[in-house]
């Protein structure tokens, strides 16, 4: 009697173990065989530039939680940079925006399991990220800060003293930067900017690394607290991302994002969603025109 | 499949998992300990006491376990309440755990009919030879599946950790799909690993459950 049950409830394990690695393993062979005609195998499930605006509908990828970028106001709207422009290209697309909120970690993910058509949320372009989605022409510029409060300012990241922590949110290139750079520092990962903050503000740790628009708009919003390393890393850029080899909409964008320079477009984004946050100091070496970014 | 890939971040799932079973066997511990007393202050009827416990257990048992870590990680600091993260889920483990086990236990002790306890009386036992010979051997038996069923729900519950810091299995999954964006192998290993975990509680849970299945008549 003993003996037959410990088959069953083995049997029963192995079935589900196998059913899961099944599943696992045919999702990437799904993709692959539904999109037969892209190089590569590529196991991309996008919609083309023509299926989105038949669905009268696009879908893009925000945050929710990032204010001044992408952050949902007291009206329950979807307001920021990247949304003023998500909206700018919904409407000369001649289709309806349906903002998808997405934490950091997840924007791949939406754009290869075709959760989202684009990423618009504040997406830095790395290498590392160009193999998996295709990004179009920058939009803005970036690069990483530290900020701490103001009775312990961090200026330099050398000589860590290990029993402190850095907060970075899971999926940034802040996280992949320190991580690659300094191996040594504990950090303290969270899946949100909201739960970040939050911790960050009951001094969880004593500094918080990420872009550095981000943390200068955080010293300049919440009294208390410095930007002590105003730029880390490498300058990058911030561009909108689509999936791996949709290449009919990553084409539409680029020359979307060439004829909106030519209307200063994103200067006058910038004046609507970010100059009360950092003041019009910033305008010129963060914002990027027409796709080109000028030397600085 | 890359098992290049799985071999180099098998050591971090490794710690997650230690992390995970640490953080679940002492939330664990207490949620039983909490339990064993509420469930105690119920049976006995103890007044006032009775009422928080009641009050305690619908107030934990129809709040999520995200929201009360909320609360503790993020909340408490306001108040001057400050604890590591994982203090915070071994203390949020308890507090969501003591109701269930409460409940579990209260089930167990009430199942056993009050003929039973007469009955001992009748024969000439104390009320501590009665609770320690008669109530507590069957009620622990009718209670042992639920008891089962609790733990491994309180170790499936710690996969929200994350919104807390604490590197769970949950949270190493998805921050290495973020930093290296390996979906498939991650969570292959995500269930690999809890899997190793649970497997083994649900197998001796159930050897458990045959074994102290003597309580009522039959079987």
């Amino acid at each position: 009697m003993k003996k037959f049950e410990w088959k069953s409830v083995l049997a029963l394990a192995l079935t589900g173990a196998l059913a899961l690695g099944l599943t696992a393993c045919g999702s990437s062979d799904n993709g692959a065989a539904a999109t037969g005609s892209n190089d590569a195998g590529s196991k991309a499930v996008y919609r083309t530039l023509d299926e989105i605006k038949e669905s009268g509908t696009i879908n893009i990828g925000v945050f929710s939680d990032k204010n001044p970028f992408g952050y949902v106001d007291e009206n329950g709207e979807y307001q920021g940079y990247d949304v003023y422009y998500a909206r700018r290209l919904g409407e000369d697309l001649g289709v309806d925006v349906n903002f998808v909120s997405t934490e950091a970690a997840n924007r791949i993910e939406y754009l290869q399991t075709g959760k989202v058509d684009v990423i618009l949320a504040n997406f830095t372009v790395t290498p590392e990220r160009a193999e998996e989605v295709d990004f179009a022409v920058p939009y803005m510029n970036v690069a990483l800060g530290v900020v701490s409060k103001d009775d312990n300012v961090i200026t330099t990241l050398d000589n860590w003293n290990a029993d402190d922590s850095i907060i970075v949110i899971s999926g940034t290139t802040a996280e992949t930067y320190l991580i690659a750079n300094y191996p040594d520092i504990p950090l303290q990962k969270f899946d949100s900017y909201a739960t970040a903050k939050e911790a960050f503000e009951n001094g969880t740790s004593v500094a918080w690394a990420n872009d550095n628009t981000e943390v200068i708009a955080f010293a300049l919003q919440n009294e208390g607290y410095t930007v002590g390393i105003p730029s880390l890393g490498s300058a990058d850029t911030i561009a909108p991302a689509v999936s791996k080899g949709n290449t009919t909409l990553l084409d539409w964008i680029n020359d979307e994002i060439a004829s909106l320079g030519e209307e200063n477009f994103f200067h006058a984004d910038y004046e609507a969603t970010l100059a009360d946050t950092y003041g019009l100091d910033y305008e010129d070496s963060l914002v990027v025109e027409g796709g080109k970014v000028t030397a600085q | 499949m890359n098992w290049e890939f799985i071999g180099k971040y098998l050591p971090m799932y490794e710690k997650a998992a230690l992390l995970t079973v640490k953080i679940g066997v002492i939330g664990i511990l207490f949620a039983i300990l909490l339990g064993l007393v509420c469930a105690a202050i119920q049976y006995y009827k103890v007044p006032v006491l009775r009422w928080i416990v009641a009050v305690y257990v619908e107030l934990s048992r129809n709040t999520p376990l995200l929201v009360q870590l909320f609360f503790i990680y993020y909340g408490f600091p306001k108040i001057g309440i400050r604890m590591s993260a994982e203090v915070c889920g071994v203390v949020g483990l308890a507090f969501l755990g003591g109701s269930y086990m409460a409940e579990a236990f209260r089930s167990g002790l009430e199942a056993v009919e009050p003929i039973q306890n007469e009955s001992a009386i009748s024969l000439g036992m104390n009320s501590g030879q009665v609770l320690r010979y008669v109530i507590l051997p069957q009620a622990m038996s009718t209670s042992i599946p639920a008891f089962v069923a609790n733990i491994i729900f309180l170790l499936k519950e710690t996969s929200v950790f994350s919104a807390i810091s604490l590197m769970d299995l949950m949270f190493t999954a998805k921050d290495l799909i973020g930093l290296y964006y390996k979906t498939t192998e991650s969570l292959f290993l995500l269930v690999v690993f809890y899997l190793l975990i649970l497997l083994p509680v649900s197998i001796v849970g159930s050897l458990v459950e045959r074994r102290m299945r003597y309580a009522g008549f039959g079987d």
